[in-house]
């Protein structure tokens, strides 16, 4: 009676010392989690901030080592450029060598991020815009950019900056610029322009890599909605808004880059 | 039986404080993970107050509430703005704000200073940080013409009892621009040292605005490498930089 009493007991207390346990490491591996997550968005944030700051000043070689080994770059129009070296060759030859040109200013500056990191905290995703203020004037890009950590550390896998309006000084009330094309300029692109769209007055809604986060659904930009206008579908305004910026075949006229 | 089963207990006891090292290890691991975890969020919840700091500086300075600015700042903590030289502890920075116009903002005077594109780093311990910032700047007083400015700043804060404060603000414009002319056409200087209110010390570097390219030197490190951000300053021949 008292040995069975006594197995008893021991088995309890044991068994009661094994459960808490389990769950005291299940709580703080969920806790874990969940810090990881906060301090990945940081760092998701922090990268894409630096790529603005970078750009400012014309620093491509620190730029391209915000990119993973294999990671794409695709900017306006111009087509995808493969690889971290290929960045490299792309900003340097587009653009000039590394260093800030006496005479003006570029700045990209980087604003209103939308980050998610994926369940396994691999993979990252940013969503945010530059505003651009530079000597020939005014630019959106927006970003749908995606992230991988390697080594304990976020880089950019891929950075997708279509633009929304570019303008000269004088404003997009008198004046916008076209979209950029993989032979404007050099160098080539590894790969032509993952898709092909219409900056303003027409406009492009750049796909969401997230759900409307309040009802959860995924949303769809219609196809057929790219080109609208700033009236009602079936207005003359709205028809007449569909030709501004493209040719008859439907592709894109583009606009010289302002001379200033 | 009541005996019997206290002797029982007492065994039982024996018996798990003999086995006492495995439950003993869990607990000084769940111990120092809780620990761990307790600092990272520490450092997380120090960011965000920097951040809402930098952020407040940005809203009183829009209006030239200059007491209140100069409030947020450390004992001892300096001010520095383009090339107007050092200030330096809250008495001389509040009455070097006067020099940007009056307590309260006055009117048709538009003093936008806005915080932008944070990075903020803080010290392990937790002490002490370092922020950049994109600084877009929107100007207007009565009888001129608007302007533009952008420029960075790169503070850095410090945690005096459980509270940030700035320990150093440097704010380096590095363009300003007639509204209506725009950047192709309209480079205006920066103010120097004020001869009515002299800063405690000179600028502490040495620059121009546009049409120089200056870059405001980096206080984090490259978020890959882990090295130092290190940039090479356009030429400048009145400077005297090749």
């Amino acid at each position: 009676m008292q040995r069975g009493l006594f197995l008893l007991l021991a088995s309890l207390a044991s068994a009661t010392t094994a459960f808490a346990q389990e769950s005291a490491d299940q709580q703080l591996d969920e806790l874990d989690a969940r810090i990881t997550r906060l301090e990945d968005m940081n760092q998701i944030e922090q990268v894409q901030r630096t790529y603005g700051y970078f750009v400012d000043k014309g620093q491509w070689t620190h730029l391209a080592d915000l990119f993973a080994e294999n990671g794409t770059l695709e900017i306006g129009g111009k087509g995808i450029f493969i690889g971290k070296d290929r960045v490299l060759e792309y900003m340097q030859t587009a653009f000039g060598p590394d260093g800030a040109p006496m005479g003006i200013i570029t700045n990209h500056m980087q604003f209103q991020p939308v980050v998610d990191v994926s369940p396994d905290g691999k993979t990252g995703w940013l969503r945010g815009r530059a505003f651009v203020m530079s000597s020939g004037g005014w630019g959106l890009p927006l970003y749908e950019d995606a992230f991988v950590k390697e080594d304990g550390v976020w880089k950019i896998s891929r950075l997708s900056g279509p633009f929304t309006m570019y303008t000269n000084w004088e404003g997009w009330g008198k004046n916008a610029l076209n979209n950029t094309w993989p032979d404007k300029f050099d160098p080539p692109p590894d790969l032509p322009p993952s898709t092909v769209y219409l900056t303003y007055p027409a406009y492009y809604i750049v796909p969401f890599h997230y759900p409307n986060p309040v009802t959860g659904k995924v949303f769809q930009p219609s196809p057929g909605e790219a080109g609208a206008y700033h009236r009602p579908p079936g207005t003359p305004e709205q028809e007449a808004a569909l030709k501004v910026g493209r040719l008859v075949d439907g592709s894109q006229p583009i606009a010289e880059p302002p001379r200033d | 039986m009541i005996r019997a089963s206290s002797i029982a207990l007492a065994a039982a006891i024996t018996l798990s404080s003999t086995l006492v090292s495995p439950p003993a290890l869990a607990q000084d691991n769940v111990a120092a993970r809780i620990a761990a975890y307790r600092e990272r969020v520490e450092r997380l919840e120090d960011q965000v107050a920097i951040e809402n700091l930098q952020a407040m500086y940005g809203y009183y300075f829009d209006k030239g509430l200059w007491t209140q600015v100069a409030d947020l700042f450390a004992r001892g903590g300096t001010f520095e703005y383009g090339q107007r030289g050092v200030y330096e502890g809250r008495e001389r920075i509040a009455r070097a704000l006067l020099l940007f116009g009056p307590e309260g903002l006055g009117p048709a005077r538009l003093n936008n200073h806005m915080q932008l594109q944070n990075v903020v780093a803080v010290a392990p311990d937790g002490r002490t940080g370092t922020g950049r910032w994109q600084g877009m700047v929107m100007l207007s007083e009565p009888g001129a013409n608007a302007v533009w400015g952008v420029g960075i700043y790169e503070n850095t804060y410090v945690k005096e009892g459980n509270t940030w404060k700035i320990a150093s603000l440097h704010f380096y414009p590095t363009g300003f621009t007639d509204y209506d002319k725009g950047w192709a056409h309209s480079q205006l200087p920066m103010d120097g040292p004020s001869a009515l209110f002299p800063p405690d010390r000179p600028p502490s570097e040495v620059y121009r605005a546009l049409p120089s390219n200056y870059i405001p030197p980096f206080s984090f490190r490259h978020p890959v490498t882990g090295e130092e951000i290190i940039v090479t300053q356009p030429a400048d021949d009145i400077v005297g930089r090749q």
